[in-house]
């Protein structure tokens, strides 16, 4: 089931002078399953949309539907735990909300608050940091010990020891070296393909866009741009200049082998596809 | 956390946003004793209309104002029930069991309530209307003569304006931490009491990291450029007395004299 935002305002000090519509009137269908870029500008609301995603935000006016959950403009929510434990929150800076004693202990925290028994969250914990890439050894390290790309793993651990059924990440590579962010973003294709997730990852990098996501969201000024696939908006030159960003690098050889005489099919959108078709023209 | 009206700024421009701090803050202190020397409620009237006049001015919602009241509430509720039973002058109003009301518990409660919400109200205004960082710079230009005597006013009013720079950024990290940990099933409204300690802790703790980490940050921030405490500094930001903030002092020792006044002939 997508996730569908119908109508839905958000208002940041409501009643107040300096009140702000950070979101205004977003209709959205997010597709279940896939990985979802959502990009823009610093204060376009990207932020606010994701913060929706498992109600740390209410909407102000219209409403949101995630899973099995509704959530409406001003109505008490009662489903708030087995939300948040279905839909994964990593923040911009994860590696911040470490506290506890161990790092096992802290990837537990999660599990334990949604109930599960002590011995189980363990169980989650250690499968959980495994699959981040943290050696058994560190597990009963400090977290505060534990370098930065390290320890935004163990975060990122934490959430997906809940085993939400949606992952959310707020720049979740910013401040990784390339050889980091890249394995960060291996284990979210990863999680898609094989676990079957749905990964919604809020990005200011169009080259990791173009290459891992599926669907991309282009927000600006708290309205929705572009919904669609990312494909479809980063070959489309006159959009990318509407939204002035980038052309990605790959995007651009492309296009300069398609200005050369090169037939390309809409398949050929990686470097892989792009070779194989130039090669087979080049034979004939 | 958003909620908190009191001492908060509004970042608008105004007439009252726009007066010189240091003229705010002499008008505040004068407004103040101006509230507590008055035994007469036309002293309270007229201060009363001037600050109506001052929201006015400073396109501050009457909202605000009244929301700032709100903490109060238990304290002069506390205060009505101490006067109801100590103060045993003027006319039995009515009786509550064992307990005889009289008239002057009820007035008197009434004018220590409108003293402190106009003292409020006072408050309020000036730090709805000036920015935290030119309040810094009014309290040391105030603190300045103590030099005299050795009171290290500059270095007193640059950790105030570091304190208050940090006020905003403490309270995102608080909202972005409760943010995270609410995204790992903590609940920091309802649960047990074990459950809450356990909330608080996973907030306390990476706030108390995040804040060392910012101190040290700032600390280098300012060495790289050069910050030497005690060393004389020159202002990028100068501040000027205005004609209109000599007429708004005036006013304010006017306010003053017409209260004092009336303790002698009213």
């Amino acid at each position: 089931m997508p996730i569908r935002f119908k109508k839905l305002s958000y208002i940041y000090n409501k009643d107040m002078p300096y009140a702000h519509k950070a979101l205004d009137e977003i209709d959205l269908e997010i597709k279940e399953g896939v990985i979802t870029a959502i990009i823009g500008e610093t204060g376009s609301g990207k932020s606010t949309l994701v913060e929706h995603l498992n109600a740390l935000l209410l909407p102000s006016e219209g409403s949101l539907e995630v899973l099995d959950y509704n959530i409406v403009a001003n109505q008490k929510q009662r489903f708030l735990k087995p939300l948040r434990k279905d839909v994964g929150l990593v923040f911009q800076f994860s590696e911040y909300q470490l506290f506890e004693e161990t790092v096992i202990k802290d990837v537990a925290f999660g599990p334990l608050n949604f109930g599960f028994t002590p011995e189980e969250a363990l169980k989650r914990a250690a499968e959980a940091l495994k699959k981040v890439g943290i050696r058994e050894e560190d597990f009963n390290r400090s977290p505060l010990e534990l370098s930065g790309g390290q320890k935004r793993r163990v975060a990122i651990a934490g959430i997906l020891s809940c085993d939400p059924k949606i992952i959310v990440l707020d720049e979740p590579t910013a401040g990784l070296d390339p050889q980091g962010a890249r394995e960060m973003i291996d284990l979210f294709v990863e999680l898609n393909k094989k676990e079957g997730k749905t990964v919604i990852i809020v990005s200011h990098d169009n080259e990791m866009v173009y290459n891992y996501c599926d669907e991309t969201i282009v927000l600006s000024h708290g309205k929705i741009m572009y919904n669609g696939p990312t494909f479809d908006l980063f070959a489309d030159k006159e959009k990318l200049k509407e939204f002035n960003m980038l052309e990605p690098q790959i995007v651009s050889f492309r296009n300069d082998l398609c200005e050369k005489g090169f037939r390309l099919s809409r398949d050929a959108r990686t470097l892989k596809q792009i070779a194989k078709e130039v090669a087979e023209q080049v034979k004939r | 956390m958003n909620n908190l009206v009191f001492g908060k700024y509004i970042p608008i421009d105004s007439f009252m946003h726009r007066l010189d701090p240091r003229a705010k803050l002499i008008g505040l202190f004068l407004m103040i004793a101006a509230v507590f020397v008055p035994k007469s409620w036309w002293v309270f009237l007229v201060i009363a209309i001037l600050l109506a006049l001052a929201l006015l001015l400073a396109k501050i919602g009457i909202k605000m104002i009244v929301q700032s009241f709100k903490p109060m509430i238990m304290m002069m509720i506390f205060l009505l029930v101490i006067n109801a039973l100590t103060i045993k002058t003027g006319d039995i109003l009515f009786t509550l069991g064992p307990v005889e009301i009289y008239s002057d518990a009820i007035f008197n409660t009434l004018f220590v309530i409108v003293r402190l919400l106009l003292m409020i109200s006072i408050t309020t205004l000036l730090t709805a209307t000036t920015n935290p960082l030119d309040l810094t710079l009014g309290i040391e230009w105030l603190l300045h003569p103590l030099e005299i005597v050795h009171f290290p006013a500059h270095e007193v009013a640059m950790m105030v304006s570091i304190a208050l720079r940090f006020i905003p950024t403490i309270i995102e990290e608080t909202m972005r931490i409760m943010n995270a940990q609410k995204s790992r099933g903590v609940d920091f409204e309802n649960g047990r009491f074990s459950e809450k300690i356990a909330a608080i802790l996973s907030l306390i703790v990476p706030l108390f990291s995040v804040a060392f980490e910012r101190a040290y940050e700032l600390a280098d921030a300012m060495e790289a450029r050069g910050y030497v405490p005690g060393a004389e500094r020159t202002r990028y930001h100068v501040l000027k007395f205005r004609f209109t903030d000599y007429i708004f002092i005036l006013i304010c020792v006017l306010v003053l004299t017409f209260s004092i006044l009336s303790r002698f002939y009213l």
